[in-house]
């Protein structure tokens, strides 16, 4: 890498240039572009009349470029000598792998805009080049692409050169714009109904952000982080030399100032912002049941669905007088308390239910248990949707007819997304304050001992099977409970909603969050669930987004974003090459069955034998 | 000598009642339908083709579990959706083929056109995400390739959902595959025959693949001890692309296959096929070739059979449905009680 310099420079230029040429024409053909291209980033620019050109495709083909720009430049300016000649190459670099990945989608462009190729790929319309081409041809279309990406690509090199405190300006202003350019569908609601119409006005035109308000975002942050990470900014290091005592005040009080604004919120919002938060708050819920399962006790269940289902069917049919039970428990008490009774029994059963299912597989390991738990969240699918069981959950149709969840004593009715945000959130606190509890405790440090080596935390004494059956009923009980919570909010069930998607939605949340902590599972709920809901346009591509997310992460930065410290230690403690060619070569029985780094010193098998 | 009597446990009391409560179900659920001579002869002699010809192509998927995890020790979660492309581009060339009237005039030379190109296609795809997803995490812990697979099966499939559409869609008609023959005073459809008899050559081919040539040796090898294998020379990397291409091809047939058997292609169709391949794959014993050649026609046959059999005598409405779960059922009582299948070795589970 150091031997020849100049050559790796060029290598990993064209490579880049090309990784993101590919990128930018699978953005197109998948139809992402397409699907983003409607909406716009800053509103009017490039146009006298009607909309702007700078929509959301055409920043997701030059933020992609920018990206890749950025991280190339990164690279060489660690290659190439700290010299005007060197920082001339960073930025050469950089606009040759932009010209080589619009280069690429030239290429793309004049090849489609010949050869109609409609009958495969359905998202490669003339409406998509028309978008690529700035409606000026595919010949003057490709020299636009051409030259525009080379220019990005050579600003993210550029950018790459300023020194530390100019670059963390420049990136945190864009991401800023970017996001709240991205977020209007949440924050006009949120300004329009706090009655700021006047900063609704100055900030969103159309659908995106109008262009002075571009101009004050990007000024503004850009000034602020300056100010804030200049080498001596008083505020900064005033906030440094705090003693610990009173930093982590500090993170308690913005925690709970977040927590006061989230409970505000739904009230200076409209009910579209609250469903967003409603639905986030069930896959919270979902998250933190699974992150004991998984994050804890380090057992991988992909057929989590099962117990959101249960919980939504036993809730059903309890509770809903036109089940088929005709809803026994609110006949007995009443519909005011009926949810609240039927609450323990949801509870119970889905944690029987956990023990039902986890009994049997606790023998095997990790994934051949992803298997059969995928296989019992199939089968909980298959049969309440099934005719067999119509008599009891009703087939097909699912149970409707659910009351309304109301709090007895008060007789206060939920209704709408906006009150059923508390009840969610009370529940999630709950489950959120169960599972830290549980993390620091005696049972917390037996699943972490089982996690990183069954035979070992066996032999110091930890009951395995009783632990395990544990985390299974307790991860089973928080899912039933959002279950019966989805349930209620719906006020009834489909079968078609009980998906296996659903599983692994939740395991992409606490993938990307870091497994084993409850702030992880937080912005993994939020990121995951909240950002798609709340951008329409993503519709059914943010199942592309949980597969690219759990590979990359994996790949990347397999700890989560927010790790744990175990976890962390745990995922990167391979051992050196040359401590690793000590370990015993054969019959490592006992590594086979832990979880070491197997792959390689698995025991032998001979296909065919 | 005295034995001590075991422990009774909560675990070993429930794998209890369910062992009793299976045989129990199987045989009240037999004796009822037979007794009541629910179906002729004919029709379970019916289920018995589709479940052969289904379980042909479970087959020819399941060799591609088994293989990979022969090598790996890994489950490779995005092999369905391999399976799933293999079926799209073997339907874009069918319908190429349909335009230039090659379908039509040379039957047999367009299948094999269509065979093959759908058998590159599901190759390179494998090949593909070994490359990108599993290489890098050769030395990671378990879990880790497996939830990268996951990742990329839900990719793949999102990008056919993107590329092709959520739209159903299906082969254009092959004369040749329509209707039914007899064939020894058996009648059998002919698309039925034909995916049997194709499946069945792939597989002989496959195994003198394994068993004769020096690649397939050389997987052996390493799947015995990838370390010993690399100090004989062999290279391990190249084995295991190999492999994955291996799969591919297989997967890639089968998919063609599996589209012409049900005459439907979509997005989604590489998950359930996915997972009761793997299931085949268990229940002839994992790493086993011949296990996972039988552990196919064995689930295809019990799918089949089985809702039917076990379930009309019991007045039990539209068995049809039940019968994905057969092979999860089947699935989890061979994990519980013979996880290492027909065929296969203790060690490797």
């Amino acid at each position: 890498m150091v031997a020849a310099p100049r050559e790796g420079l060029l290598r990993r230029t064209v490579t880049a240039g090309l990784v993101a040429g590919v990128v930018l024409v699978y953005l197109s053909m998948v139809g992402l572009v397409e699907a983003f291209s409607h909406r716009q980033a800053v509103t009017g620019i490039g146009a006298e009349a009607g909309p702007g050109l700078l929509t959301l495709g055409r920043v997701m083909i030059g933020g992609a470029v920018f990206l890749g720009g950025l991280i190339l430049s990164g690279r060489l300016s660690q290659l190439a000598a700290p010299s005007a000649v060197g920082r001339l190459m960073v930025v050469g670099g950089a606009a040759l792998s932009g010209l080589i990945a619009g280069s690429v989608l030239a290429l793309f462009v004049l090849v489609v805009s010949v050869i109609d190729v409609r009958g495969v790929f359905l998202s490669v319309t003339p409406a998509l080049l028309d978008y690529l081409t700035f409606d000026q041809g595919p010949a003057l279309g490709a020299l636009i692409i051409l030259m525009s990406l080379g220019i990005i690509s050579a600003l993210a090199g550029g950018i790459r050169l300023l020194g530390l405190q100019d670059r963390g300006a420049v990136l945190k202003a864009l991401t800023a714009a970017l996001l709240i350019s991205l977020l209007e569908p949440l924050l006009r609601p949120i300004l329009g109904q706090l009655e700021l119409a006047d900063v609704n006005r100055f900030l969103y035109a159309g659908g995106g952000l109008t262009q002075p308000a571009a101009a004050v975002i990007l000024g503004g942050v850009a000034a602020a982080s300056w100010a804030w990470a200049r080498p001596a900014a008083p505020l900064r290091q005033r906030v440094r030399d705090l003693p610990g005592e009173q930093r982590r005040m500090i993170g308690i009080g913005a925690a709970l100032a977040a927590f006061i604004g989230l409970l505000i919120l739904p009230q200076i919002s409209t009910g579209f912002v609250s469903l967003v938060l409603v639905n986030v708050g069930f896959f919270l819920l979902l998250a933190l049941g699974l992150n004991i399962v998984v994050g804890y006790a380090g057992l991988l269940d992909l057929g989590y669905v099962a117990f959101y289902a249960v919980g939504a069917y036993t809730v059903a049919v309890l509770i809903s007088p036109s089940s088929s039970a005709g809803g026994p428990i609110t006949e007995l008490v009443g519909t005011a308390w009926a949810f609240w009774v039927a609450l323990p029994i949801v509870m119970i059963t889905a944690a029987l239910v956990g023990i039902f299912i986890g009994a049997p597989v606790l023998r095997l390991r990790g994934d051949y248990l992803a298997i059969v738990t995928l296989g019992f969240g199939e089968i909980a699918r298959i049969l309440f949707g099934s005719d067999a069981l119509r008599p009891w959950v009703g087939g097909p149709g699912g149970v409707i007819g659910l009351p309304n969840l109301q709090l007895p004593v008060v007789g206060f009715q939920f209704t709408s997304p906006s009150q059923y945000i508390y009840p969610v959130i009370a529940f999630s606190a709950l489950a959120a304050f169960v599972a830290w509890r549980l993390a620091n405790s005696r049972t917390g440090r037996a699943w972490n001992a089982i996690r990183e080596d069954e035979s070992v935390a066996a032999a110091t004494g930890v009951n395995i099977t009783n632990y395990k059956l544990l985390a299974f009923a307790l991860g089973g009980t928080l899912g039933g409970l959002a279950g019966a919570l989805f349930a209620v909010q719906l006020r009834s069930v489909y079968p078609g909603t009980f998906n296996i998607i659903v599983s692994f939605t939740v395991l992409a949340i606490i993938i990307l969050g870091g497994m084993g902590t409850i702030r992880g599972v937080m912005v993994g709920a939020l990121i995951l669930v909240g950002l798609p809901e709340a951008l329409r346009e993503f519709g059914e591509y943010r199942f592309l987004l949980y597969g690219a997310a759990l590979v990359a992460m994996m790949l990347l930065r397999p700890e989560g974003l927010f790790p744990s410290r175990i976890r962390r230690a745990e995922l990167h403690e391979e051992l050196p090459p040359e401590e690793q060619e000590q370990l015993p070569k054969s019959g490592g029985g006992g590594l086979a069955v832990s979880a070491g780094p197997i792959s390689t010193y698995g025991p032998g098998s001979q296909p065919g034998g | 000598m005295f034995r001590r009597p075991r422990r009774i446990t909560l675990v070993g009391l429930v794998l209890w009642v369910v062992r009793i409560s299976v045989v129990v179900g199987v045989l009240a659920g037999s004796w009822a339908t037979l007794s009541e001579g629910r179906l002729s002869g004919g029709a379970w002699f019916g289920l018995l083709t589709s479940g052969l010809s289904q379980g042909a192509i479970y087959a020819l998927i399941a060799l591609g579990y088994t293989l990979v995890y022969g090598v790996l020790f890994m489950i490779n979660f995005a092999h369905g959706e391999v399976f799933m492309m293999g079926a799209f581009s073997g339907m874009f060339v069918a319908f190429g083929l349909a335009s230039t009237g090659l379908l039509e005039d040379q039957p047999v030379l367009a299948l094999l056109v269509i065979l093959a190109a759908a058998m590159l296609t599901s190759m390179i795809v494998a090949v593909t995400v070994e490359r990108i997803a599993y290489r890098p995490l050769r030395r990671a812990p378990r879990l880790v390739p497996l939830i990268t697979a996951i990742g990329a099966s839900l990719f793949l499939q999102y990008t056919a959902f993107g590329l092709f559409g959520p739209r159903v869609r299906r082969y254009p008609p092959v004369e040749l595959l329509e209707g039914r023959i007899d064939l020894l005073g058996i009648s059998i459809t002919r698309i039925q025959l034909l995916t049997i008899v194709a499946s069945l050559l792939l597989m002989i081919v496959l195994y003198y693949w394994v068993e004769r040539t020096r690649s397939g040796r050389a997987m052996r090898a390493v799947s015995e001890n990838k370390d010993v294998s690399a100090l004989m020379g062999i290279d391990v990397d190249r084995v295991i692309v190999t492999t994955f291409a291996v799969g591919g091809l297989l997967a890639g047939a089968a998919g063609v296959l599996y589209a012409f058997l049900f005459n439907r292609v979509e997005f989604i169709m590489g998950v359930l096929p996915g997972i009761k391949a793997f299931t085949a794959a268990v229940l002839g014993g994992i790493g086993s070739v011949p296990g996972a050649m039988l552990g196919g026609l064995m689930i295809g046959m019990l799918e089949n059979v089985g809702p039917q059999l076990l379930l009309l005598g019991f007045d039990v409405p539209s068995t049809n449905q039940l019968r994905d779960v057969v092979a999860f059922v089947v699935l989890v009582l061979v994990l519980v009680f013979r996880p290492t299948g027909l065929f296969g070795r203790k060690e490797l589970i």
